[in-house]
């Protein structure tokens, strides 16, 4: 370990760090074409545009480093907007907001029940419950997008502070925040890492392991809806079909920025990096004119070689032990 | 009289615990004195596990009454075990290996200790109490073994243990960490904490404890000072029968090379060279990370061999991965038998059979009989403890485990087999059967190089012993007329003038 050369020591980090190098490399890269990509307005639109899935990854960082996985989060989205949109026509718009929000934390809980409480696999309760949300999305809607009246909802997804900074990208840094400080700062993140690391050693260290666990399918839920309800004002408009790739997209980001699936190791501020990765990727690619399907085959190369160096790093941990 | 009961910790009276079909305990009374090391030995299945677990609140008990620091205890969780001062600290070690050093301490207990800046600060404060070096921030899973069961000494500290249960602690540990384990057992008496302590080890019983209790099929068979006791004595206790002796004879059927190993390098080693002959036990003693393991892998094919070659019959042989190895003959019982050797939810029969479906596939289907048949025959040979052949692996004990896989290189029909610490963690019983194993390996020609951390075993088994230090081979002795002294010094790479006899 002490006398390791200055080479393998840059390997290593690079490996811990490799989204953020990712980022690096790629902000590296643009500077040499002729593009837009360095204006104040493309580089604060293109964190306009990936906050939204942000604020999903937040919330289901806590679930995974707890061990668990929910699917349902694209579901949780669709119905934050769909929920809010048609409560506004009877109540004021902060109830409404407040409804969307909340219809998350609901399905949060009922997951969360069924997979602490009846030792369920996470994956295939959180699969049907997502197949059970477009349904009740469809239903409630017709299977037609719906959009708000006025544009007072609107302005909260459209709109900059001072005239410049995007409001999503200051709710997805407080959010960021919130959560941030929750597993940095408090039991209860704490508990998540050792649940996610350990289940049985968690257990027996006094940890109330399942109420534990069961709120991080609250939080992620909730912060999903939230989500929802941004992109529904964004777009001023909800629809059963927002939520179909976010699942997978912001768990691919959630993975690429270093948390770990098997739980215990990672954190929000990795998440972020990683979904920052696929968002400068998309914008850059946008930028010079990259075809969009084979935008597509990129960003599948680009999360297996990212897992790739992962596994490489540990062989090669292995033999140094 | 009200002296006297202040004096004991810990009372356990009439306790039963039945499980289905098997009672685990039966009527089991103890008592440890306050201040006290108090030992518990029994085979594998005795019940010791079975009775620490019912104390840490693991198990509840059926029957009898616990009495822990003058308080009734009817049943507990294993948090609130600890926060009474009552602590066990596992064989498989129960800390999270994501997390740093000082976060499993205080695990649980962030916000009790107003943070991580507390955390950090309190663990290292329990770190201190025991002189260990261990940095707080230092992830569990970059520590050896040893260093992780300081941690979990210091966690139980950290609660203000009154009773801290080792059960096996030193199974993975060198003579060294044993002595620092020895000085933490000495100076946890002294501060009138009480240790029960559970090994398979003799001699540190005889070396920590002042007073033991003996277990067999649940029940105490005895409890003595120590003094009172004989070694044989104690092991006959344990088994049922008198034992007459620890070690089968000595086999006597070394004849001409088998395998001759010459100039082998890889990244641990530098040039290793030695021959094992047609029926002879080699024993490989070093301490652990001396490259004793690395040298048998390289054998097996499992680490690359960057120079050097492998001699099989007099002919050199390319061993590039197990599988070359399996093909020539030779078999691996890795130390590890969690991680290398077992497939835990796989049944006693899958787990013997695996290395040998081939030879059951009967026009391409799987004989399923004949599987059993074989798995049977080593469950009766070898006297596997398991309700039946199809009982997953991960349910039966550590020994019986041990033998699954010492069951399935059998089936092989080795020419040789390399066993890496075969008899960590078993009892006496079940270790005499793993001799006569060896035994009957190379007295049908075969041959068996032992790797084992228990001196008194490569001595009375071995027909040479090969000391392994700083990844080379320093020394070669015959069991028979060297000391223990003499191959400990050269093992640890000490000058051994002094000891030479």
């Amino acid at each position: 370990m002490k006398n390791k050369g200055l080479g393998k020591t840059i390997t290593t980090s690079i490996v811990k760090y490799k989204a953020f190098f990712a980022v690096l490399v790629m902000l590296l890269f643009m500077l040499f074409p002729r593009t837009n990509f360095y204006s104040v307005f493309n580089i604060l639109d293109m964190l306009n545009s990936a906050s939204i899935l942000m604020v999903v990854s937040f919330g289901l960082t806590l679930v995974i480093l707890a061990g668990g996985i929910d699917l349902s989060v694209g579901g949780s989205l669709v119905m934050g907007g769909i929920l809010t949109i048609l409560s506004m026509n009877v109540m004021p718009m902060w109830l409404a907001i407040l409804i969307g929000t909340l219809s998350g934390a609901v399905i949060g809980t009922i997951n969360g029940y069924i997979i602490v409480y009846h030792k369920t696999e996470p994956m295939i309760v959180t699969l049907g419950m997502s197949i059970i949300l477009t349904g009740i999305a469809q239903e409630l809607t017709d299977a037609h997008p719906i959009s708000a009246e006025g544009l007072s909802f609107m302005m909260i997804g459209n709109g900059r502070i001072f005239g410049t900074i995007p409001n999503l990208v200051v709710i997805m840094l407080v959010v960021f925040a919130v959560f941030y400080v929750i597993l940095r700062y408090t039991q209860f993140g704490r508990n998540l890492y050792a649940i996610g690391g350990d289940y049985e050693v968690a257990k027996y260290s006094g940890i109330n392991v399942r109420r534990e666990k069961a709120a991080t399918y609250v939080l992620a839920g909730m912060a999903a809806s939230f989500a929802g309800v941004l992109l529904s004002s964004k777009l001023n408009s909800a629809s059963s079909i927002y939520g179909d790739q976010t699942a997978l997209t912001v768990i691919s980001g959630i993975v690429v920025g270093g948390t770990s699936l098997a739980g215990g190791v990672g954190g929000v501020g990795r998440s972020l990096v990683g979904l920052l990765v696929f968002a400068i990727m998309e914008n850059a690619l946008n930028m010079l004119h990259v075809d969009a399907y084979i935008q597509q085959v990129i960003r599948g190369i680009v999360i297996v070689a990212i897992l790739a160096l992962d596994s490489y790093d540990r062989k090669r941990r292995r033999e140094d032990v | 009289m009200a002296n006297k009961e202040n004096d004991i910790i810990l009372t356990m009276t009439g306790v039963v615990k039945t499980f289905p079909g098997v009672k685990a305990l039966d009527d089991v009374s103890i008592q440890v004195r306050r201040g006290s090391v108090h030992g518990i030995v029994g085979e594998n299945g005795a019940g010791k596990s079975t009775l620490m677990k019912i104390l840490s609140g693991v198990y509840t008990k059926d029957k009898g009454t616990i009495i822990f620091d003058g308080e009734t205890i009817e049943t507990t969780t294993p948090h609130q075990a600890m926060q009474r001062g009552l602590s066990i600290i596992y064989q498989e070690l129960n800390l999270v290996n994501t997390m740093t050093a000082g976060e499993n301490i205080y695990l649980g207990r962030f916000s009790e200790v107003n943070g991580m800046k507390g955390t950090h600060q309190k663990a290292r404060e329990a770190l201190d109490r025991i002189g260990s070096d261990i940095d707080t921030w230092t992830l569990v899973q970059d520590l050896s073994v040893s260093r992780k069961q300081m941690v979990e000494i210091a966690k139980a500290l950290s609660f203000d243990s009154k009773l801290i249960i080792m059960d096996e602690p030193s199974s993975s540990l060198t003579q060294d960490e044993m002595k620092a384990l020895a000085k933490i057992i000495n100076q946890l008496r002294s501060e009138g904490i009480s240790v029960i302590y559970i090994s398979h080890k003799l001699d540190e019983i005889f070396d920590f404890c002042d007073t033991v209790t003996v277990m067999r099929d649940g029940k105490v068979i005895d409890t003595r000072p120590v003094e009172e006791f004989t070694r044989m004595d104690m092991i006959s206790m344990m088994v049922g029968r008198s034992i007459e002796k620890e070690f089968p004879e000595r086999p006597r059927k070394v004849s001409t090379p088998l395998m001759e190993v010459e100039g082998i390098k890889t990244k641990k080693l530098h040039d290793i060279s030695f021959t094992l002959n047609k029926g002879e036990i080699l024993g490989l003693v070093g301490l652990v990370g001396a490259g004793r393991t690395e040298i048998v892998r390289a054998l097996f094919g499992a680490d690359k061999i960057k120079a050097g070659t492998i001699k099989l019959d007099g002919e050199v042989v390319a061993i590039r991965n197990p599988r070359d190895a399996m093909k020539r003959g030779i078999s691996f019982v890795p130390e590890d038998r969690k991680q290398q050797g077992l497939i835990l939810p796989f049944s006693v029969e899958n787990n013997i059979s695996i290395a040998t479906l081939k030879n059951l596939y009967k026009f391409g289907i799987l004989d399923k009989n004949k599987e059993r048949q074989i798995a049977e025959k080593h469950i009766k040979t070898l006297k596997i403890k398991t309700p039946t052949a199809r009982t997953a692996v991960e349910s039966l004990s550590g020994g019986n485990q041990q033998k699954c896989i010492i069951g399935r290189w059998m089936e092989i029909q080795p020419r040789i087999l390399i066993m890496d610490e075969p008899t960590r963690g078993i009892d006496v019983g079940a270790k005499y059967e793993i001799y006569l194993l060896m035994k009957d390996i190379v007295e049908n020609g075969g041959s068996v190089i032992l790797i084992s951390s228990e001196l008194p075993e490569v001595l009375n088994m071995s027909n040479r012993v090969l000391t392994v230090c700083d990844g080379r081979i320093n020394g070669e002795f015959d069991p028979e007329k060297a000391s223990v002294d003499e191959i400990m010094a050269k093992a640890l790479g000490v000058s051994v003038e002094g000891a030479m006899a």
